[in-house]
């Protein structure tokens, strides 16, 4: 029974809809993985050597079974978010004759086939043979073995049994991330030291073998919980996120724009009420932090803002370039409705602008806590504020016309390719270029801050003419939205 | 009120719309039959400007459809769920089809009270989206929202599929009496002949995108719409 169901997988995978898409988005999560699994093996066999130039000094072993916890905790957390249930494929099979044992079982071990239950092994393995078998016996290292084979188990499940319980992931998520930071904060000012646990458990299993069998226990208790819990449960209204009361809202700042504003609020509906929207707009946040790894004290001592300029042009931009490369597909599901309806395409194409102006001014606001770290960074960020709402809306919104791929709103934006098309490959290109090229010359001739007025006036130029461009846009609109309009039926 | 004047519009060499003329007279009650593939959605998309025909053209009010957007100024339709905006709650998305035609949310609030029958208390204060409802409710919004824009021309494909037996005869009922009242012109396409002939006051046949029969109805309409299908 298990064996038809996993070739049911099998198939599903390799007969679905946007195949292309799905296998595009396999290949690059597959390199990801092939990616951390070489990092991974090097950090397992390298490990004595990379302890022993970090704390020199130091018994590896000791800094290892630190390690260990301090892994399986931030495992947790990342599974909190990455972690998906396998809920919705047992639908077709709950009313056949199909004991539920037989699918809790098959949902229990498709969950373990998870990049998260194998990284541990290339991680941990090598060096427990290397350093563990050698020098401890054989004994311990098996000991070490189980201690980690049940941690991944009990994390898995532990997971899995969280996620069937709440609903709100993103809460748990932020509260086990606070959580695992506070006690790194602990741990770094030594008031209390997940290392030194961690180090005192594994130095017990190594005297004590047979305690890993605590671990062992841990991760079976976890699963019969788990298993007893689906089964009790084995309902997809039960098992899938649950739906609370909706209720309808309005946006008073936005009516102010009239009619503008009355599409800019539906949009804003849209954005909240779907997942991939909703991921995009996260992602957009956690962009803010780009600038931590672009912004030097170096160069910005010595006025170098072309390097920094890419930095500032995303984070400032992050709303246009996330939302804006979809563009039009958003709508994609009703998009016949919103042409057959009373709606001014001019209005349509403002709103979109009105958007776009709202979000990029709200990101930059957000992003001017860099001005803590130099004052100058206020000033490229206005320049890259400016650019990106004067000449940045006009090319999304322009790039928009071309694209004819429906978009499924209603899936998790990570590794999502379904509906990315030329379209939003290409874009980035003159959406990022355009300022390095405005700026090159001023930098060479050793002018920054006339590089940064240009793109600024640049900027401020163009959005001075936005008259000019929506009449441009809504004639591109109209000649292209029976194409539109065809593509997104599909 | 509406003319077609040499429509064509083919697909990868097959033609699926080919109507040579038709002329609509205001206040008419259309039924559009025709098996599947016959052509009576893509000719009601390219009655709404949303397909561009290969050939031809069609006239509302003696303007091109495709050139102007007076026409929706007066006209209402609802195809399909691809209508509706489901991210909304039914009673948001009221409100703003209301305001698209300048009606106030106190406005919408009193016309949607005429249809709390014929929604049967499943539409409004459910606390739910429109993606969450039934096939049979998220129609009944569609059509709700169409007739509420007051249109002088309506256009429902299959409306009847998906609704409850109630709603049908009330749907029935509400149409008949909009086109005596109000002089409403509607576009009807349905595979229920029943309903079509009881509805509609004129009947077009299509088949394979051509007109075969045009035919105002009368006692004999069923059997002869009957017979033509079981041939």
């Amino acid at each position: 029974m298990l064996s038809t169901f996993l070739s049911h997988q099998w198939k599903s995978f390799w007969r679905s809809r946007n195949k292309a898409g799905s296998i595009a988005a396999q290949v690059v999560l597959g390199f990801f993985m092939l990616y951390f699994l070489i990092v991974a093996i090097g950090i397992g066999l390298l490990m004595e050597t990379i302890i022993g130039k970090i704390s020199p000094g130091a018994n590896p072993l000791i800094i290892f079974n630190g390690f260990i916890l301090y892994y399986f905790l931030f495992d947790l957390a990342i599974r909190v978010q990455m972690q998906e249930l396998p809920t919705l494929s047992i639908v077709p099979y709950l009313h056949l004759n199909i004991s539920r044992k037989t699918i809790v079982n098959f949902l229990n071990i498709k969950s373990l086939f998870s990049i998260f239950n194998i990284l541990p092994w290339f991680i941990f393995f090598p060096f427990i043979f290397v350093s563990v078998m050698f020098k401890q016996g054989g004994l311990v290292g098996v000991a070490y073995l189980l201690s980690i084979l049940g941690l991944i188990f009990f994390n898995n499940f532990f997971i899995l049994y969280l996620k069937r319980k709440s609903i709100n992931n993103v809460a748990i998520f932020g509260a086990g991330m606070l959580l695992i930071l506070g006690l790194v904060g602990l741990d770094y000012y030594e008031i209390i030291s997940i290392r030194e646990f961690s180090n005192v458990i594994f130095q017990a299993v190594a005297k004590y073998p047979f305690l890993c069998l605590v671990f062992v226990a841990l991760g079976f208790a976890i699963f019969t919980v788990n298993s007893s819990f689906l089964k009790s449960n084995l309902y997809t209204e039960e098992l899938s996120t649950k739906d609370d009361k909706k209720a309808s809202t309005d946006y008073p700042f936005l009516n102010s724009f009239g009619r503008v504003g009355e599409l800019a609020a539906l949009e804003l509906k849209l954005i909240l009420r779907h997942k991939r929207s909703r991921s995009s707009l996260v992602m957009g946040l956690l962009f803010l932090a780009y600038g931590f790894l672009f912004y030097k004290e170096k160069q910005l001592a010595s006025d170098q803002f072309g390097t920094m300029l890419f930095a500032a042009i995303f984070m400032t931009g992050i709303s246009i370039v996330t939302y804006g490369q979809f563009m039009f597909a958003w709508q994609s599901a009703h998009f016949d409705g919103l042409l057959s309806n009373k709606i001014n395409f001019k209005d349509f194409i403002k709103a979109k602008f009105l958007l776009f102006t709202i979000g990029s001014t709200v990101i930059t606001i957000l992003s001017s806590f860099y001005g803590f770290m130099s004052y100058k960074l206020l000033l490229l960020h206005l320049a890259a504020y400016l650019y990106n709402i004067g000449f940045g809306t006009v090319l999304v919104l322009f790039f928009a016309t071309n694209n004819y791929k429906r978009l499924d709103i209603t899936q998790s934006a990570s590794f999502n390719w379904q509906g990315v098309g030329a379209t939003q490959w290409i874009l980035g290109f003159p959406f990022f270029l355009v300022p390095i090229l405005l700026y090159v010359p001023f930098g060479i001739m050793n002018k920054p801050y006339w590089g940064l007025v240009a793109i600024g006036l640049f900027g401020l130029i163009t959005l001075l003419l936005r008259n000019y461009w929506i009449k441009l846009i809504v004639n591109r609109f109209e000649k292209q939205r029976y194409k539109i309009a065809e593509g997104f039926r599909e | 009120m509406i003319e077609v004047k040499n429509l064509i519009k083919g697909y990868g060499g097959r033609t699926v719309v080919d109507i040579e003329r038709l002329n609509i007279k205001a206040g008419e009650t259309i039924g559009l039959v025709g098996n599947n593939g016959a052509g009576k959605t893509t000719f009601f998309r390219m009655l709404l400007d949303l397909i561009r025909p290969d050939g031809g053209e069609i006239l509302s009010k003696d303007i091109n459809v495709a050139n102007s957007a007076q026409w929706k100024d007066y006209t209402a339709s609802y195809l399909d769920e691809g209508f509706l905006i489901d991210y909304l709650t039914p009673e948001e998305y009221f409100t703003f089809i209301g305001s698209l035609h300048g009606l106030s949310v106190a406005h919408v609030g009193d016309y949607l009270k005429q249809y709390e029958e014929f929604f049967n208390g499943e539409i409004l204060n459910r606390g739910k989206y429109i993606r969450d409802f039934s096939k049979g409710n998220q129609n009944k919004v569609g059509i709700a929202a169409a007739l509420m824009q007051k249109p002088e021309l309506l256009i429902l494909d299959e409306p009847f599929a998906n609704l409850d037996p109630t709603t049908q005869i009330r749907l029935k009922a509400l149409i008949k009496n909009l086109s005596t009242t109000q002089r409403l012109t509607t576009f009807i396409s349905s595979h229920d002949l029943n309903h079509v002939t009881d509805v509609c006051s004129r009947i077009i046949l299509l088949e394979k995108g051509k007109i075969i029969k045009d035919f105002y109805t009368d006692e004999n309409s069923l059997k002869e719409l009957e017979a033509y299908f079981s041939e």
